[in-house]
C-alpha cells in the first residue's frame, strides 16, 4: 500500500515546551487512521505540520506523495477543532470562496456547495448569514467545506463533537463513502467509541512522543484475552483482592476486570457466582478506552 | 494565485458593510457641513442690531461718533441704536450705575464710556455682555479711533482727510508662479488650506484603513477561521490578500470623494470660481496622494499586520497600536512648518524619513516644487522599507496568527521571526 501521510522523526518546540518529540509515523492510503491522545499531547502540532501551517522544527514529513515539505494543500480537507467561519457572508457564498482557495472554479464550486448543502440538508439556509445559523447548523457548513473539493486526505479533528446522534449518521456516512473511494482519513478524537467503530489504524501520542501505532485489531490482540466484563448484583468489592485480578476499572453498570496473563477467567467466575448475583459475564477484548488509559497514566 | 481569491472576498466583504458605506458618505458631507456652516453664518445670518449708549464725558466726541455709527442693516434698520447718555443733573456715577444694571437686564448691549482723558491717554470703557462680539467691537472701535483722532489734528490745526490720505498704508496684492511656471492672483493661504486637507485626509484614511487590517485580522483569528484558510493557502496569500483587498477599499473610497469633490467642484461656475480663486488643484497633486496613499498604506498597514498578528483580542491591540499611530502623528504635528519652510534643509531631511514620507512629502509638492532627486530618493527609501517591513511582518504574521493568549513580548516576536 502507498503511504497517504509519513513523518519521520519530526520534532517541534515552542520555547521550552516540546510539542511534537522524534515523532515517525504512516498512515497508509485509502485507511482510516486515528491519532489519540490526551488534551495536548501533540495531535494538533502534528496535524498542523501535515497541512505545513507549520513546519517542523527538525524531520521530514511527506504528504501525498510530495517532496518532504511540499504540500499540496488543494487536495487535502482539514476540519480544525476550533471552528471557525467567517460570520458575515452568506452560507453559499462562504462555501464558494473556499472552494475556490481550494482551486476549484467559482462555477465548479458554487455548484458543489448547493449539491453539498442538499445532501446535507441545509439548502433552505444557503442564503442566509452564517452568523443566524444554529451551532450544529455551522458544524455542518464547516463539514461541507472540508469535504466539497473531494480531497483525496481528509483530516478531521473530532468532528462529532456538538452534534445529535442523526447528524453524526450523515457525517458517518459521508466519511465512510469517501473511504470506499480510497480516500484516506485521518481522525483525532477523544471519543474512544468513534475510534473502535471507525479505525483501521490507530496511532496513540501523550506529552509529544508516539506511545503505540499499528492495526487496532493488532494492538488488541497484543493485550491478550484477559479482560473481563461482569454485570452483577451486590458488593464487589471484593473482586480487587482475588489473585487473578490486576486491576479493576469501574464502568458504573459493569466492572471490567483485567487479569494477569495465564490467569483462568473460569475461577474469577466462580468466586464472583458465589458471593454476588452475576448477571452477565464475558471474556472480552480490551477495550481501547482501557488501552488508551492504562497507556497514557502508565507512559 | 489564491490571493486574487482573498482580495475579492476581502474588498466585497468590507465594502457591504455599514461602516464602509457610512464613512464614505457621511465623511464628505460632515467636512462640507464642518466648513460651510461658518461662513454660511457670515453670510446669510443677518446681524443684529445692537444697541448702544454713548457716555461722553469729554463733551466733544459723541456727536461726530454717533453719526459715523449710521450702518445699516439687511432689512434696512439701523445696525446700531444709539443713545447719547447724559447724566444732565443726576449724580454720574448713580447712572453710570443704571446703565450697567440695563445691560444686565439686557435692555441695553453696550456702554462706551469716553473717559474726559481720552486724547491724551486714549483708554476707553467697553463694556456689555457679550464676549466675543469682536466685529462689533472692531467697527465700534474703528469709528471711535476715527473721531478722537480727528479731534486731535484738529486741535494741532490739521485736516483729518488730508492727513489719512497721507498715511495711507501699503498693500500686498499676492502673486504666486505655480508649478506650470504661470503667474497667477492668488490666496496664499487658500493652497495652505489645501496642503492641510489633504496631509489630514491622507493620515486619516492611512490609519482607519490601516487599522482595518489589523482589525480583520484580530477577527480572524478570534473566530479561528485563520486555522481553515490556513489549510487552504500559504499565510503570504493570507497576508497580501488582505492588505490589497482592503487597500483597494480605501482607494475606491477615495476615488468616490474624488468624485463628489469633482462633481461639486463643477456643479456650478460660481462654486468652480470661488473655489479656484483660493486653491488650484492639478492633476500632478491628486496623482501624488494617491501614490502617497498606495505606499503609506503598504508600510502602515504591514506594521499593523504585526499587531494584529500578535494579539488575541481588540483590546490588546488598542494598547499597542499607539506604537505605529504615533510615528503616523509626528508628521501631522510638522506639517505647518514643512509648508511654511518647504525647502529648508529640515523639511527636507524630514520628508526623507521613510515613516513620514507619505505625510510630508505630499505637504511639499503640493506646496513647492521639491527638486525631483529629493522625490525620487524618498519613495526608493519608502519602497525599500515597505519591502523590509513586509519581509518582516509576513514572517511575524505566519507564526503570530495561530498563536493565542497572553501578548508576546519583543523578544519574543523576533524569536518568532526566526521561527518562520
Amino acid at each position: 500500500m502507498p503511504v497517504a501521510v509519513r513523518l519521520t522523526d519530526v520534532s517541534k518546540q515552542f520555547d521550552s515546551f516540546k510539542a511534537v518529540d522524534r515523532v515517525s509515523l504512516a498512515i497508509e492510503q485509502g485507511t482510516i487512521y486515528g491519532l489519540l491522545g490526551p488534551n495536548g499531547a501533540g495531535k494538533t502540532t502534528t496535524i498542523r505540520m501535515i497541512l505545513k501551517i507549520i513546519l517542523p522544527d527538525t524531520g521530514t514529513v511527506e504528504v501525498l506523495g510530495g517532496a518532504p515539505g511540499c504540500v499540496d494543500k488543494d487536495r487535502i480537507g482539514y476540519l480544525p477543532e476550533e471552528r471557525g467561519l467567517y460570520r458575515k457572508m452568506k452560507v453559499i457564498d462562504l462555501l464558494t470562496f473556499l472552494g475556490e482557495v481550494k482551486s476549484m472554479t467559482r462555477r465548479r464550486s458554487r455548484q458543489a456547495a448547493g449539491e453539498w448543502l442538499d445532501r446535507v440538508k441545509l439548502s433552505e439556509v444557503a442564503s442566509k448569514k452564517v452568523e443566524e445559523l444554529s451551532k450544529g447548523m455551522q458544524q455542518k457548513v464547516q463539514f461541507v467545506a472540508t469535504v466539497m473539493h473531494e480531497p483525496d486526505l481528509l483530516i478531521l479533528d473530532e468532528p462529532f463533537t456538538g452534534l445529535d446522534p442523526v447528524n453524526v449518521n450523515v457525517l458517518q456516512d459521508i466519511i465512510l463513502e469517501f473511504n470506499r473511494k480510497g480516500h484516506t482519513i485521518v481522525f483525532s478524537t477523544h471519543i474512544m467509541d468513534q475510534v473502535e467503530r471507525l479505525c483501521r489504524e490507530i496511532c496513540l501520542i501523550d506529552r509529544g512522543r508516539k506511545l503505540l501505532e499499528g492495526k487496532l485489531s493488532d494492538i488488541k490482540k497484543s493485550y491478550g484475552h484477559n479482560t473481563v466484563t461482569i454485570r452483577f448484583h451486590g458488593d464487589g468489592a471484593f473482586l480487587k483482592t482475588l489473585p487473578e485480578v490486576v486491576s479493576v476499572s469501574d464502568h458504573g453498570n459493569e466492572l471490567f476486570l483485567r487479569l494477569k496473563d495465564g490467569a483462568d477467567p473460569g475461577r474469577v467466575l466462580s468466586a464472583a457466582a458465589s458471593r454476588l448475583a452475576v448477571q452477565k459475564f464475558e471474556i472480552a477484548e480490551p477495550s481501547i478506552h482501557d488501552i488508551f488509559v492504562e497507556q497514557v497514566s502508565t507512559g | 494565485m489564491k490571493a486574487a481569491h482573498i482580495i475579492r472576498r476581502e474588498y466585497a466583504e468590507s465594502a457591504k458593510k455599514k461602516s464602509f458605506i457610512i464613512s464614505t458618505i457621511l465623511a464628505p458631507i460632515l467636512l462640507v457641513v464642518i466648513y460651510a456652516i461658518p461662513i454660511a453664518t457670515v453670510y446669510f445670518v443677518p446681524p443684529e442690531q445692537v444697541s448702544v449708549a454713548v457716555l461722553d464725558r469729554t463733551g466733544l466726541l459723541a456727536s461726530p461718533f454717533v453719526s459715523s455709527l449710521s450702518d445699516t442693516i439687511g432689512n434696512g434698520d439701523r445696525q446700531y441704536k444709539v443713545m447719547i447718555a447724559d447724566p444732565k443733573d443726576r449724580d454720574p456715577a448713580a447712572y453710570k450705575t443704571m446703565l450697567i444694571e440695563s445691560i444686565k437686564n439686557n435692555a441695553l448691549d453696550v456702554l462706551i464710556e469716553i473717559p474726559e482723558d481720552v486724547f491724551d491717554k486714549g483708554g476707553v470703557n467697553y463694556i456689555s455682555k457679550d464676549y466675543f462680539n469682536e466685529r462689533v467691537m472692531d467697527d465700534v472701535k474703528g469709528k471711535l479711533d476715527s473721531a478722537v483722532i480727528a479731534r486731535r489734528l484738529a486741535r494741532e490745526g490739521m485736516d483729518y482727510d488730508r492727513v489719512s490720505a497721507l498715511t495711507e498704508r501699503i498693500h500686498f496684492d499676492e502673486k504666486k508662479i505655480t508649478k506650470s511656471g504661470v503667474m497667477e492672483d492668488q490666496e496664499v493661504v487658500g493652497q495652505f488650506v489645501l496642503v492641510t486637507v489633504f496631509v489630514m485626509i491622507l493620515y486619516m484614511t492611512l490609519l482607519s484603513w490601516g487599522i482595518s487590517v489589523q482589525r480583520s485580522i484580530i477577527e480572524e483569528k478570534s473566530s479561528r477561521v485563520i486555522e481553515v484558510m490556513l489549510s487552504s493557502v500559504e499565510p503570504r496569500d493570507l497576508f497580501i490578500g488582505k492588505i490589497i483587498g482592503i487597500g483597494s477599499l480605501g482607494l475606491t473610497q477615495i476615488a468616490i470623494w474624488g468624485v463628489i469633490v469633482f462633481a461639486v467642484g463643477f456643479s456650478s461656475s460660481f462654486v468652480f470660481a470661488e473655489v479656484s480663486r483660493y486653491v488650484s488643484v492639478s492633476f500632478a497633486d491628486v496623482l501624488y496622494f494617491v501614490l502617497f496613499f498606495i505606499l503609506g498604506f503598504l508600510l502602515y498597514s504591514s506594521l499593523f499586520t504585526i499587531i494584529g498578528a500578535v494579539c488575541s483580542t481588540e483590546q490588546d491591540a488598542q494598547q499597542l497600536q499607539s506604537v505605529v499611530v504615533f510615528p503616523m502623528v509626528i508628521p501631522i504635528m510638522l506639517t505647518f512648518f514643512v509648508i511654511q519652510n518647504p525647502n529648508s534643509t529640515l523639511a527636507v531631511v524630514l520628508s526623507l524619513i521613510p515613516l513620514f514620507t507619505p505625510m510630508l512629502m505630499l505637504a511639499r509638492v503640493v506646496i513647492s516644487e521639491p527638486s525631483a532627486w529629493q522625490i525620487i530618493l524618498a519613495i526608493a527609501l519608502l519602497i525599500a522599507s515597505i519591502y523590509g517591513v513586509i519581509l518582516f511582518s509576513a514572517r511575524v504574521f505566519r507564526v503570530g496568527v495561530l498563536m493565542y493568549g497572553k501578548r508576546p513580548s519583543l523578544r519574543e516576536i523576533i524569536r518568532w521571526y526566526r521561527y518562520a
